[in-house]
C-alpha cells in the first residue's frame, strides 16, 4: 500500500451535503478548497433527500424572535440560545443567496417565495420547492461550487483525522480501490452529516453512518447531546428493504390526517391543540404508543391521509410522494399511506461556536455533525436552514486561518496502514456488524428508552467493537472503518442517554419520573469526548 | 422471503480480460427492489461486488443499471426472477458503477448576473418540469444520437433549457446548445421513456431550444428549405412521380361486407415517396371490410416543422388537416406513417380519434393471411413504438405471415430532421441498424414508417418492407394457393 497521495489546501472540507458545499462555496472565498467526497458530490447525503423546506422569517407577520421561541420550545429549551438566534437571524439571507445562484422555489402570485406550515411553529414560514427541497437545494449548490475554485475530489471516504499536536492539520482517505489518501489543510470542516443509519429503520441515505461523530471524538473534540435522536413520525412501513422512507413532514403541513387502525383521528389524544402539526417527538411518540397499544395497521403503522385533499394540491405540492407511494402500488390521492417512526437526525454532535469552531484546534463543523442547535428535538425546516447558516459560517472562519506548514506525521499514516491491513486478517463482515448493530439500536436506544435497556446495548455495542472486521479486498477496507465509525457513533449515542437522566424532547427515559418539564430541567447538555463525559447543570436565561 | 436468481455483469477491468455474467441465487422479501438484490448479493455472497447507491429513494440518482436492458433506478425498479442486471451503457469502472463524472460536467450551470431576482410563478412553472431531474443519467444511457456523433447528449439539453426560461442567468443558451449538438437529436424519445422522473426531453426541451434556435436564425439551412417547401406546397417532399392521393378516388369501398369507416391521413412519404405501400395497405384494407374515406386536401402533418423548432405554419396546417376530416364527419382517422400518427395524436388537439393501421387491423377480425416462407426482423419506428406506446401489435400482425426474429429496438437515425441536416449522423445509425439486421439473419426487414423503411433500405442489402405489404402478400399467396386447389 502506498501512501504517496497527498493533497494540500488551506481548506478541507469533508462532505458535500448542504453544509460542505455551502461551506466549501465560502472557504473559497479565501484560499484554496479543497471538498473530499464520500459520494459523488450532490448525489450523497441527507440534504438532497430533504422533502419538505426551509424555514426562514420573511414575512411582515413573522418575526425571527417567534422563530427563535419556536424553536426553543420545540428543542425543550437545551438548544444553545445564542446559536439559535444566529439560525433565526441568517436563514433569511441564506436564502437569498440559494435564490441569487439560481434556486427555483415555489413562489406566490407576488414573487415572493411561498411557505407552508409546518409542525411546533406558530407561523408557516417554511420554504420549498415542492416537495424536493434539499434536491432543489443540492442542484443550486453543486451549480454555484462550480464556479469556484474548489477542488472537488469524489467518492473517497474520510476514515480518520490527522493531528499535529492538538491541532488537526489533515485527513486521511480511501478510495473506491481501497487506496489511501492524504489531505493536508491549514483548516478541516466537518461536514459530514448524521448518523442514524446506526439504526435498522432510518431515513438516512447510505452516507448517515456517524463518520464525523467517530472522527471527531477521535481527534478529541467534545461532543454533546448525542442522545438527542430525532424519529420522524412519518417513515413508509412497505416494503420491508424501503422501510423507514421519509415521508416528508409536508403531508402534514399540506393538511394530512393520522388515524390510527380503527379509524380514530389520534392526535387529539396527545395534543389537542396542534394536533397534526405538533412537534416531531410528541408525534413519533403518539404514532409509537398507538402501534403498540394493537391499534395500528397489520404492517405495523398508523395511516396518513391526504385523500380529503384535492388531487392538483397532492400532484403539484407533494409530486415525490405521489411517485414515491405509486412505485409501490398506493396512489395516495385515493388511498392513505401507512406510516410509522423512523430514525431520522441527530440533534448532537460536535460543540460548536458561533463560527463553527469545535473544541479542537483547526477542527470545525456545520450542518448536522454539529450539535446544540436543535436542542432536544429539530423543527421541520430548520435543519435546511441550519446547512446554510452554520456551513457558512465554518467556511469563512476555516478560510480565516493561518496558513501554515502541514506535514503528515508518519507514525499516523503507519498505524493507519496497519489497522487496513489488519482487515485482510479478520474474520466477520462489516455487513453483519452492522446488521446487528441497526437491531441492537433499535430494540434497546430507541424511542423510548430505559437504563438496563441501554446498558445491555452498549454491551452489545462493546462486543461488536471485539470482532475482527473483514475486507474480502482492498476495496472493501471503506466498509470496514465506516462499521467501526457506525459502532462509535452508536456509544456516543447510547452513553449520552444514560447520562440524561431525564426525559427531554426526543429522549425519553421510561425509568425516571420527573417533577419538570423542558424549561425547568436542572440539566444543561451532555457532553462527551476522550477526555471527560456527565451532564451541566442548566444556565438559567 | 422468496428465491429468485438473477444474472449480473462482472468486469473489474484491473483483473479481468474480458465482462463476463454472474448467476447469483438470493432470498429476498415481498416488494424487494433491484438494489436489494444488489446488497443480498454483496452482504451474503460476494462482498466484491461493486454498485453505486446513496439514498436508496429514487431521489439522487447514483444508482442506475439497466435491468434486462432497460435503464431503471435499482432502488425503485422491483426485483424479478430471471433478471438481467447490467450497468449503464457508459464507460464501466467495475462491475455496476459507470463513470459518470465527465457526463454530470457536462450539465451546463447557471451563471447568474448581480441582480437578486425572484422568478415569477410562471417562469416558476415553465422552470419545474424540467427541474426534478436527478441526474442519474439513464437518458445518456438511453440516448443513440451521443454514441455516433458528439452530442452533449439529452439532459445537457434539459437543462439548456430550463437556463434559457430562468431570468437569472445570463449566457446564451440556445447558442451553447447548438453548439452542444442541439441538431443531432433525433426525437427518438429513448430518454423520456427511461427517465425515472418522466421528463419529457424531446418536446419540453429539444424541440422548445429548437424553437428558439429558430428565432435566433440558427435553423438548419437544410431544414429552412423543408419548411420554404411545406408553405409553398404543403408538403415537406418534392414531387418526383405520381402521388399516392392521384392514384386513389375519394372513398375506397372494400370489396365484401362494410365493417368500418375511417378517414386516412396518407402523411408526406407515403404519398410522395412511397405510394405503393400506401396502396398495398388501401388493398389490405379493402379485404377486411373497412371503408377508406381520402380527404384529398389533406397536407403535411407539421412533424417535420415541429421536430426542427419552425412552428410559425404549424397552425395552418393543423387547420387545414383536421378541417380536412371533420367537413366529411369522419370519427376515426387512419395513419400509418408513425410520424404522422404520433403528431396527429400528441401534437393536435383533434376532435376525433386517431388510430395507426396496427391498432384498426388488430381491432378488427382480419382475414388470415397464408404463411410465407420467410423470416423477417423488425424494426420499431420511435414514433410508433415510444411516440404511440404502439409494440405488441405489429408483430402479433407479422407474426401471422411470416417468423420473426427479435432485434433491439434503437432508433435508425431517419428522425429529427437528422437525415436532412446531419446525414453523416443518420448514416451512422442505419449502419448499426444494418449490423443488427444481419446478426437477425432474416431474409427481410419489415418496419412500419416511411422514414425508417426509406432510410434503412439505403443501408441493407435486404429487403426492407411495410408491414401492410407482407400482409398483402400473405393474402396474395393465399389466392394463389386457392386457384391451384380449383384446378387440382
Amino acid at each position: 500500500m502506498h501512501s504517496d497521495d497527498v493533497r494540500t489546501a488551506h481548506v478541507l472540507v469533508i462532505g458535500s451535503g448542504g453544509a460542505g458545499v455551502r461551506a466549501a462555496i465560502e472557504a473559497s472565498e479565501y484560499g484554496e478548497t479543497l471538498l473530499v467526497s464520500k459520494t459523488l458530490a450532490g448525489k450523497g447525503g441527507c440534504t438532497t433527500m430533504a422533502e419538505g423546506g426551509y424555514n426562514a422569517v420573511l414575512r411582515e407577520q413573522d418575526s425571527c424572535e417567534i422563530h427563535f421561541e419556536d424553536t426553543l420550545n420545540g428543542g425543550a429549551w437545551l438548544n444553545d440560545p445564542e446559536l439559535v438566534q444566529i439560525l433565526v437571524k441568517e436563514a433569511p439571507d441564506r436564502i437569498h443567496d440559494l435564490l441569487r445562484w439560481g434556486a427555483v422555489f415555489d413562489v406566490t402570485g407576488s414573487c415572493q417565495v411561498a411557505q407552508r406550515p409546518f409542525g411546533g411553529q406558530r407561523f408557516p414560514r417554511t420554504c420549498y420547492a415542492g416537495d424536493r427541497t434539499g434536491h432543489e437545494m443540492m442542484l443550486t449548490l453543486i451549480d454555484r461550487l462550480n464556479a469556484t475554485g474548489v477542488r472537488v475530489v469524489n467518492e473517497v471516504t474520510i476514515i480518520s483525522l490527522l493531528k499535529d499536536g492538538e491541532r488537526v492539520n489533515g485527513a486521511a482517505g480511501l478510495d473506491q480501490k481501497g487506496n489511501l489518501s492524504i489531505f493536508l489543510a491549514d483548516s478541516i470542516v466537518l461536514a459530514t452529516g448524521g448518523g442514524t443509519k446506526i439504526y435498522d429503520i432510518s431515513t438516512n441515505s447510505s452516507s448517515g453512518t456517524g463518520d464525523g461523530y467517530s472522527l471527531g471524538y477521535s481527534a478529541g473534540a467534545e461532543l454533546i447531546d448525542m442522545e438527542q435522536v430525532q424519529f420522524h413520525p412519518t417513515g413508509a412501513v412497505f416494503p420491508y428493504d424501503a422501510r423507514g422512507r421519509l415521508v416528508t413532514e409536508a403531508v402534514r403541513g399540506e393538511g394530512g390526517i393520522l388515524k390510527n387502525a380503527l379509524g380514530e383521528r389520534f392526535m387529539g389524544r396527545y395534543d389537542p391543540d396542534r394536533m397534526e402539526l405538533s412537534t416531531r417527538d410528541v408525534v413519533s411518540r403518539a404514532i409509537a404508543t398507538e402501534i403498540m397499544e394493537g391499534r395500528g395497521t397489520k404492517n405495523g403503522g398508523v395511516y396518513l391521509d391526504v385523500t380529503h385533499l384535492p388531487h392538483s394540491q397532492v400532484e403539484t405540492r407533494l409530486p415525490v410522494m405521489l411517485e414515491q407511494f405509486l412505485q409501490f402500488g398506493v396512489d395516495i390521492r385515493e388511498e392513505p399511506m401507512e406510516v410509522a417512526p423512523t430514525a431520522h437526525h441527530i440533534m448532537g454532535g460536535l460543540r460548536i461556536t458561533a463560527h463553527g469552531e469545535t473544541t479542537v484546534p483547526g477542527l470545525y463543523a456545520c450542518g448536522e455533525v454539529a450539535g446544540g442547535v436543535h436542542g432536544a428535538n429539530r423543527l421541520g425546516g430548520n435543519a435546511l436552514a441550519d446547512t446554510q447558516v452554520f456551513g457558512k459560517r465554518a467556511g469563512e472562519a476555516a478560510g480565516k486561518v493561518k496558513v501554515r506548514q502541514n506535514r503528515a506525521n508518519p507514525i499516523q499514516i503507519e498505524a493507519i496502514q496497519k489497522q487496513l491491513e489488519s482487515f485482510l486478517h479478520g474474520d466477520v463482515s462489516p455487513s453483519a456488524v452492522v446488521r446487528s448493530l441497526q437491531i441492537a439500536m433499535w430494540e434497546g436506544a430507541g424511542i423510548f428508552r430505559n437504563s438496563a435497556d441501554l446498558e445491555k446495548t452498549l454491551g452489545v455495542i462493546e462486543h461488536l467493537g471485539t470482532l475482527r472486521l473483514k475486507a474480502a479486498t482492498p476495496a472493501n477496507f471503506a466498509e470496514c472503518c465506516i462499521a467501526r465509525h457506525m459502532l462509535a457513533c452508536a456509544t456516543l449515542v447510547v452513553q449520552g442517554a444514560l447520562l440524561r437522566k431525564e426525559s427531554r424532547g426526543a429522549h425519553v427515559r421510561r425509568d425516571i419520573t420527573q417533577a419538570w418539564d423542558g424549561r425547568g430541567s436542572p440539566y444543561g447538555h451532555t457532553y462527551q469526548s476522550r477526555s471527560r463525559q456527565g451532564i451541566e447543570t442548566a444556565v438559567k436565561p | 422471503m422468496k428465491d429468485i436468481s438473477v444474472r449480473v455483469f462482472r468486469y473489474n477491468p484491473e483483473t479481468d480480460e474480458q465482462p463476463h455474467y454472474q448467476h447469483y441465487q438470493v432470498k429476498i422479501r415481498e416488494g424487494a427492489r433491484v438494489l436489494h438484490v444488489l446488497h443480498a448479493i454483496h452482504d451474503e455472497h460476494d462482498p466484491t461486488l461493486s454498485y453505486r447507491y446513496c439514498c436508496g429513494s429514487g431521489q439522487c440518482g447514483s444508482c442506475a443499471v439497466r435491468a434486462n436492458g432497460e435503464p431503471v433506478l435499482a432502488c425503485t425498479k422491483e426485483a424479478q426472477d430471471g433478471m438481467t442486471i447490467d450497468p449503464l451503457d457508459l464507460p464501466v469502472q467495475k462491475d455496476l458503477m459507470v463513470d459518470m463524472e465527465p457526463y454530470l460536467a457536462e450539465i451546463p450551470s447557471l451563471e447568474p448576473g448581480s441582480e437578486i431576482l425572484v422568478p415569477t410563478q410562471d417562469e416558476v412553472d415553465a422552470i419545474k418540469p424540467l427541474r426534478s431531474c436527478i441526474e442519474c443519467l439513464a437518458c445518456v444511457s438511453a440516448c443513440p444520437a451521443l454514441k455516433v456523433i458528439d452530442f452533449a447528449g439529452p439532459t445537457a439539453m434539459r437543462e439548456n433549457m430550463r437556463l434559457a426560461l430562468d431570468p437569472r442567468d445570463i449566457p446564451d443558451r440556445v447558442t451553447e446548445a447548438v453548439c452542444q449538438g442541439l441538431f443531432t437529436c433525433t426525437s427518438c424519445q429513448a430518454c423520456w421513456k427511461v427517465c425515472p422522473k418522466d421528463i419529457q426531453i424531446p418536446g419540453k426541451a429539444i424541440e422548445k431550444l429548437r424553437a428558439l434556435a429558430n428565432r435566433k436564425g440558427l435553423t438548419l439551412p437544410r431544414h429552412q428549405s423543408v419548411e420554404k417547401l411545406v408553405r409553398e406546397t404543403g408538403r415537406s417532399v418534392d414531387r418526383i412521380g405520381t402521388s399516392f392521393l392521384e392514384q386513389v378516388p375519394e372513398v375506397l369501398e372494400p370489396y365484401g361486407e362494410v365493417k368500418g369507416t375511417v378517414g386516412f391521413f396518407v402523411g408526406c412519404m407515403y404519398n410522395m415517396r412511397l405510394p405503393q405501400t400506401a396502396l398495398d395497405a388501401m388493398e389490405v384494407l379493402r379485404r377486411n371490410g373497412i371503408r377508406v374515406i381520402i380527404p384529398k386536401e389533406q397536407v403535411c402533418c407539421g412533424s417535420p416543422l415541429i421536430r426542427t423548432g419552425q412552428i410559425g405554419y404549424l397552425e395552418t396546417l393543423q387547420r387545414r388537416n383536421i378541417e380536412a376530416f371533420v367537413s366529411r364527419g369522419i370519427d376515426v382517422v387512419l395513419t400509418m406513417c408513425a410520424g404522422c400518427g404520433s403528431t396527429l395524436k400528441n401534437d393536435y388537439e383533434c376532435p376525433f380519434r386517431v388510430m395507426d393501421i396496427n391498432e384498426l387491423l388488430l381491432k378488427f377480425e382480419i382475414e388470415p393471411p397464408a404463411r410465407l416462407p420467410v423470416k423477417a426482423t423488425y424494426h420499431d419506428p420511435c414514433h410508433l413504438m415510444r411516440g404511440q406506446g404502439i409494440r405488441a401489435e405489429p408483430r402479433e400482425l407479422i407474426s401471422r405471415v411470416v417468423d420473426l426474429v427479435e432485434m433491439p429496438s434503437v432508433c435508425c437515425g431517419s428522425g429529427g430532421g437528422v437525415r436532412s441536416g446531419v446525414p453523416e449522423e443518420a448514416a451512422a445509425l442505419a449502419e448499426n441498424r444494418r449490423k443488427e439486421i444481419e446478426k437477425t439473419g432474416a431474409d427481410i426487414v419489415i418496419s412500419s414508417c416511411p422514414f425508417c423503411e426509406y432510410h434503412i433500405m439505403e443501408h441493407t442489402d435486404r429487403p426492407v418492407k411495410n408491414i401492410a405489404t407482407v400482409l398483402l402478400e400473405g393474402y396474395r399467396e393465399k389466392d394463389k394457393k386457392k386457384v391451384r386447389e380449383d384446378w387440382s
